[in-house]
């Protein structure tokens, strides 16, 4: 069983990222579950989406985690947020930011000694440039296939094609780069 | 004709979308809703499909649940297949019409994503809704997760349009925990479905003008226990229907549903027993303490809440020492309503297994499988001392000092 | 004078209301309280005559409330203008009343509530109050003259 924490506000994405996560990763014959608790979260409101993957039907249905991975799409949700909380000790952090990973420790001591288990990209840029506003979602997803190593990157690309087949093309086009782009920046 | 909608073999759903599913599979001809969180996108799925020209059929807006309902009651009664959905503030709202619905013997199916009552206000999951449609006259079921939505919600069709049934059906799944999380789910063919399903053969419709007929008639005292015992024999003489759909069900589906089902009951000494998400949380429970701790933990899960399966309740717990019964509403003064039940039925078991009460999970509190670990622990201990160790009621889950009432006399 | 049966078919009147005559067991009554007007294929029954039409058991046709009435409304065709305003008012569809024309009262369905009379702007008034035992002729015979205007 895999499983994974959003960390988001309303509106950038978390429940359709971890959505489309899921999307993917049924294809390749996994069991999955998406789900965030939410209701009635304002936009830029702190919420968290969720993500189990295993290989037989997910019976689990609690909230309650020990991640394997921490997905912390907005920058200040990293200062703010129990970003660790109930973490194991393979816990490992993918964090959107500007900073550089010792600047961005410097400012969350509790991440201190995890360095090898802490990832950054900064998704909200990476969307700016690609898509063109900040949804900081899908540069995630590119830096989670790297980082996971779940996927190869052309066969996540491709089954995201699919489920963002109700778009206009230039949206996926865009959604297409920032996978990409993430997938190349994370570090 | 409607356009063709196009299904993987596998899809990733969450529950408000399967239902919506089956809702357009079933090619039901009229939604009458008012929506509400967090049934809502079942209701609004239905009206695109609408829209976009995916079903033949017609979605009338209306000015709140009670409307609703009543548009409902009217469609059906002109004849045609109908469903809609609702929870919690709207399912309220909607339970005067409730009653007219079943005692017309109108086969209507509601989709009821499982939300708390107000106050105070609170969107996420309990079943203080499926309660409060306990004594309403229509058949419940309840999906444990969004494949069971989705199943159910054709079944729900199927049973209740029966013509020895004529009733109508809810089918009930926890919201947010079910409603709003993707899960693989394996949809039936179109075609498949509505094979399953059938086409509506209505009965006493009132677009027969060949024959007239008067709807929600008055009946005083001289008749209106008849008209009552013979919708009550109805609704339990349904079991045979209901069980018979689910065989069927499974030889298209490969899925089985039992009325009540039972999971690593053949040797439990302890179990839980519960309704919803619950129950498959309590599974993983069960299965990880038999190979932690050796307890011989199983859970049984009432999927048929009404008619209330009294003599299968009865048989799946016979030979159990010690059992938690799982209410997640609050009881208001009361023992658990579901306690209440399930102790009936085995209170005429040779054995007489201990019985304790947990009040859990209110407004959506998370229910992880440690919680139901603890549980079982506590059933462990009672089986083992032969008397309940705890209070008979508890809330668990709860901040603050412990609360609890009753125990049990001794000595 | 009219006919105690005018316009009437069989099944008119023939059970007393509340009799308790009808009453059967749970296993027999209709699923979901639903009751059908009419026996048989009832297309085209808006373009019967009432007197035509097979009315089911559970239709109020069949049933009346003539003991309910202490008084009963006579009708004198003499007077009559057939303004068809009893016909309006007449909470229990008991006015009989063909082309226009106006024919009588049905006595099974008509309780004596007095609204026709008091509707009628005849003068003297083609529809008046009369004791239930009062022979229909009787009746007639001792209908008022023509009211003379106050002056």
């Amino acid at each position: 069983m895999t499983e994974i924490r959003w960390h988001s506000r309303a509106g950038q994405g978390a429940v359709s990222g971890a959505k489309g996560l899921g999307d993917v990763v049924a294809t390749t014959g996994k069991e999955v579950q998406a789900f965030a608790l939410y209701g009635s979260a304002k936009r830029g409101a702190a919420l968290r989406a969720y993500n189990r993957i295993d290989d037989k039907q997910i019976l689990n249905h609690a909230k309650f985690m020990n991640p394997d991975y921490v997905l912390v799409i907005d920058p200040a949700l990293a200062y703010t947020d129990n970003i660790e909380e109930n973490e194991s000790e393979e816990t490992k952090y993918i964090i959107t930011t500007h900073l550089s990973k010792e600047e961005l420790i410097e400012g969350r001591p509790s991440l201190k000694g995890k360095e090898d288990r802490v990832y950054i990209v900064d998704c909200v840029q990476i969307s700016l440039d690609t898509i063109g506003r900040s949804v900081p979602n899908a540069p995630m997803l590119g830096a989670f296939v790297k980082v996971s190593g779940m996927f190869e990157l052309e066969y996540f690309l491709e089954n995201m094609k699919r489920v963002l087949s109700k778009f206009p093309q230039k949206i996926i086009d865009g959604n297409m780069q920032a996978i990409t782009k993430a997938y190349n920046e994370v570090k | 004709m409607a356009v063709k909608y196009d299904l993987n073999e596998r899809e990733v759903w969450d529950g408000n979308f399967a239902a919506s599913q089956s809702l357009r599979q079933a090619k039901v001809d009229v939604v009458a809703a008012y929506p509400i969180t967090p049934s809502t996108p079942i209701v609004e799925n239905y009206g695109s499909y609408v829209a976009n020209g995916y079903v033949d059929g017609e979605f009338v807006m209306v000015e709140s649940e009670h409307a609703a309902m009543s548009a409902c009651v009217g469609a059906s009664a002109s004849g045609g297949r109908v469903s809609t959905a609702t929870s919690s503030q709207g399912f309220a709202l909607m339970v005067e019409v409730l009653y007219q619905a079943s005692g017309m013997r109108l086969p209507i199916v509601l989709n009821v994503v499982n939300r708390a009552l107000a106050s105070p206000l609170n969107v996420r999951g309990d079943h203080s809704d499926m309660y409060l449609g306990r004594d309403s006259g229509w058949i419940q079921v309840d999906a444990f997760n969004a494949q069971e939505a989705y199943d159910l919600a054709l079944c729900a069709f199927k049973i209740g349009e029966n013509h020895t049934v004529r009733l109508p059906v809810m089918v009930h799944q926890d919201g947010f925990i079910t409603s709003h999380t993707a899960q693989n789910v394996y949809p039936l063919s179109d075609e498949v479905a509505y094979d399953f399903v059938g086409d509506f053969k209505p009965v006493d419709d009132m677009l027969d003008f060949s024959r007239p007929i008067t709807y929600g008639a008055q009946t005083e005292e001289d008749w209106h226990f008849e008209h009552k015992a013979r919708q009550h024999k109805a609704l339990f003489d349904s079991r045979e229907v209901i069980d018979a759909v689910f065989a069927e069900f499974e030889k298209i589906s490969g899925r089985a549903y039992k009325r009540v089902e039972s999971y690593d009951m053949e040797d439990a000494e302890v179990a839980i027993v519960a309704l919803g998400t619950t129950v498959e949380t309590a599974r993983v429970a069960a299965s990880e303490l038999r190979s932690e701790d050796g307890i011989k933990a199983g859970v049984v899960a009432i999927r048929n809440f009404r008619p209330f399966p009294f003599d299968k309740v009865r048989e799946a717990l016979a030979n159990v020492k010690s059992i938690a019964v799982l209410d997640r509403s609050s009881p208001g003064g009361a023992m658990g309503a579901f306690f209440n039940e399930v102790s009936a039925a085995i209170y005429s078991t040779p054995n007489r297994p201990l019985v304790t009460n947990y009040i859990y999970g209110l407004g959506g509190r998370d229910f992880s499988i440690e919680e139901a670990k603890r549980i079982f622990k506590e059933q462990k201990e009672n089986a083992d001392a032969g008397h309940i160790m705890t209070d008979i009621q508890q809330f668990s889950g709860l901040r603050g000092p412990s609360l609890g009432f009753f125990k049990t006399k001794r000595g | 004078m009219q006919d105690l049966k005018l316009l009437a078919n069989d099944k008119r009147g023939k059970t007393e209301l509340g009799s308790r005559r009808d009453l059967v067991g749970w296993h027999e009554v209709t699923q979901g309280s639903i009751l059908p007007s009419f026996d048989g294929d009832a297309i085209g029954i808006a373009l019967k005559k009432a007197e035509e039409r097979v009315y089911s058991n559970f239709n109020s046709y069949t049933a009346t409330v003539a003991s309910w009435r202490v008084q009963k409304p006579v009708f004198n065709i003499d007077v009559c203008i057939d303004c068809q305003n009893c016909w309006v008012w007449c909470p229990d569809s008991s006015i009989l009343s063909r082309d226009k024309q106006m024919m009588g009262i049905d006595y099974d369905h008509c309780k004596g509530c007095q609204v026709c009379s008091e509707v009628c702007p005849t003068n003297p008034k083609s529809l008046l109050m009369f004791n239930e035992y009062v022979q229909l002729e009787d009746a007639l015979a001792s209908w008022p003259e023509k009211k003379k205007k106050e002056k």
